[in-house]
């Protein structure tokens, strides 16, 4: 009975039993510490699998949460309500973003922070913890960007397929660019990044060789009318666009 | 971030609890929902953001609605806030702790309302179904959300199913079993073996 009971570990973990059972399997477990120990790995692992399920929540559940913590006690031993702080003020602000800028925000943070830590993952040979801190500070800027009050939200398709979505922060003076879904732009090219405005246009940058999605922050946005692309070669030798523009973001609105 | 800050003390040691990017959110959760469970409104703002994705996305792939995955997903995140002080972070990391809560909320919720064959419907006609923004397809990058990808792939068959329907179909073993056509002790071996192979793959460990 014991083997059997304990065979059920597995299923308690995965929430997958009825309640007479799981109380059952409850009194199981204390009575065994090694099950106790195993569960809660397995517990642990479990939880693992909500990272498979990611998906932006609506930007309101933020709003209405954070209310209802704020008239909502807890339970001892934590201390009593606080009033917010400063710091809670100040991120507040945040929230002051369009829904479509903060689903959009989100997404690029994710899709920029996977980049990130998969280009480590290639370049593992000799200096991955520089090139890991750099990665990580410029993550940092990028979700600087994302979170600035004044972002803005601007995208515009990519000829043959996919999306460039730029996220700019006039006070920053910086942006974010991502592309998603773009065709592969062959070997030895990239897509480039132009910043067009009335001096004419000048590069801000590359993006990863080879690929049809990737994320770049850029700096010197102020005075932009538009963010051109174009494919290039991928070393960066182009100094003005050779190859016919593949997608134009523009600026104003 | 230490006990060190004594509490009762200044404020800016309160402040100055939560850093700006700990370069591990898993330590980072940590940090934030013991900030969380002394009244940190501002930790939780950020406890928010490192896992209300993950929160929604769980009840929404379980219970397919998405008016009903927010409900769910706004209760399980103020009952973070409420019940912080109850995390024990001898028994796993915040991040399960918090995942655990969203789960079994979840399949409360879909366990209280459908029958088994209605959710079997609606799960089969689920794959592939639409992201809630096109901009949000670039989520599929996320770095963990993949690495749990590529582990779930290492399951045999049988393993992979059981999991899956269990945990994101929020079956029961017996359902899952009569899913499958499996004997209901196969089912039961499936899980937790393939949960060890999961958390082999995944290099989770608890140290108690």
């Amino acid at each position: 009975m014991t083997t059997d009971v304990h065979a059920l570990a597995g299923a308690y973990a995965l929430h997958a039993l009825s309640d007479i059972e799981r109380g059952a399997f409850a009194r199981h477990l204390a009575e065994c510490e090694s099950c106790a120990h195993e569960v809660a790995e397995l517990q642990e692992t479990a939880a693992r699998l909500a990272d498979g399920a990611w998906s932006v929540p609506p930007p309101r559940l933020r709003a209405n949460v954070l209310a209802e913590i704020r008239q909502t006690r807890q339970a001892p031993p934590g201390h009593a309500d606080r009033p917010a702080r400063a710091s809670a003020s100040t991120a507040g602000g945040r929230r002051r973003r369009s829904l479509a800028l903060a689903a959009a925000a989100a997404a690029v943070l994710a899709a920029g922070t996977g980049t990130v830590s998969y280009v480590a993952q290639e370049q593992r040979v000799r200096d991955e913890r520089a090139t890991a801190e750099a990665l990580r500070a410029e993550a940092a800027q990028i979700e600087a960007v994302l979170a600035a009050s004044d972002a803005q939200l601007r995208s515009a398709p990519v000829t043959g397929g996919g999306q460039i979505t730029m996220v700019l922060s006039e006070s920053l003076d910086e942006g974010v660019v991502m592309l998603s879904g773009a065709r592969p732009p062959g070997a030895g090219k990239a897509y480039q990044l132009w910043f067009v405005a009335a001096g004419g246009p000048d590069s801000r940058g590359v993006m990863t060789s080879g690929e049809g999605g990737a994320t770049k922050l850029i700096k010197k946005v102020r005075g932009m009318d538009t963010l051109g692309v174009t494919i290039e070669p991928d070393d960066g030798s182009a100094k003005t666009p050779n190859a016919p523009l593949v997608a134009s973001v523009p600026v104003q609105v | 971030m230490s006990d060190s800050a004594n509490d009762g003390s200044r404020r800016a040691d309160h402040l100055s609890a939560v850093p700006p990017l700990t370069p591990d959110p898993a330590m980072e959760a940590n940090e934030l929902l013991r900030a969380v469970a002394r009244g940190d409104e501002a930790a939780f703002e950020r406890l928010y953001d490192l896992v209300a994705p993950r929160v929604y996305g769980l009840a929404r792939r379980v219970l397919r609605d998405p008016a009903q995955a927010e409900e769910v997903a706004q209760e399980v995140l103020v009952e973070v806030w409420r019940t912080a002080s109850r995390f024990d972070p001898a028994r796993g990391s915040a991040t399960a702790w918090v995942f655990t809560i969203a789960h079994r909320r979840a399949v409360d919720r879909v366990r209280s309302e459908q029958a088994g064959a209605e959710r079997a419907r609606r799960l089969a006609a689920a794959q592939g179904e639409t992201p809630y923004d096109e901009v949000v397809d670039q989520a599929t990058a996320h770095l963990e959300q993949q690495q749990v990808r590529r582990c779930i792939q290492t399951l045999t068959g049988l393993q992979r199913e059981a999991i899956t329907l269990a945990y994101y179909g929020g079956y029961t073993y017996r359902e899952v079993a009569e899913l499958l056509g499996t004997a209901l002790p196969t089912i039961k071996t499936r899980m937790r073996d393939g949960l060890i192979r999961l958390r082999d793959c995944l290099g989770v460990e608890v140290t108690a």
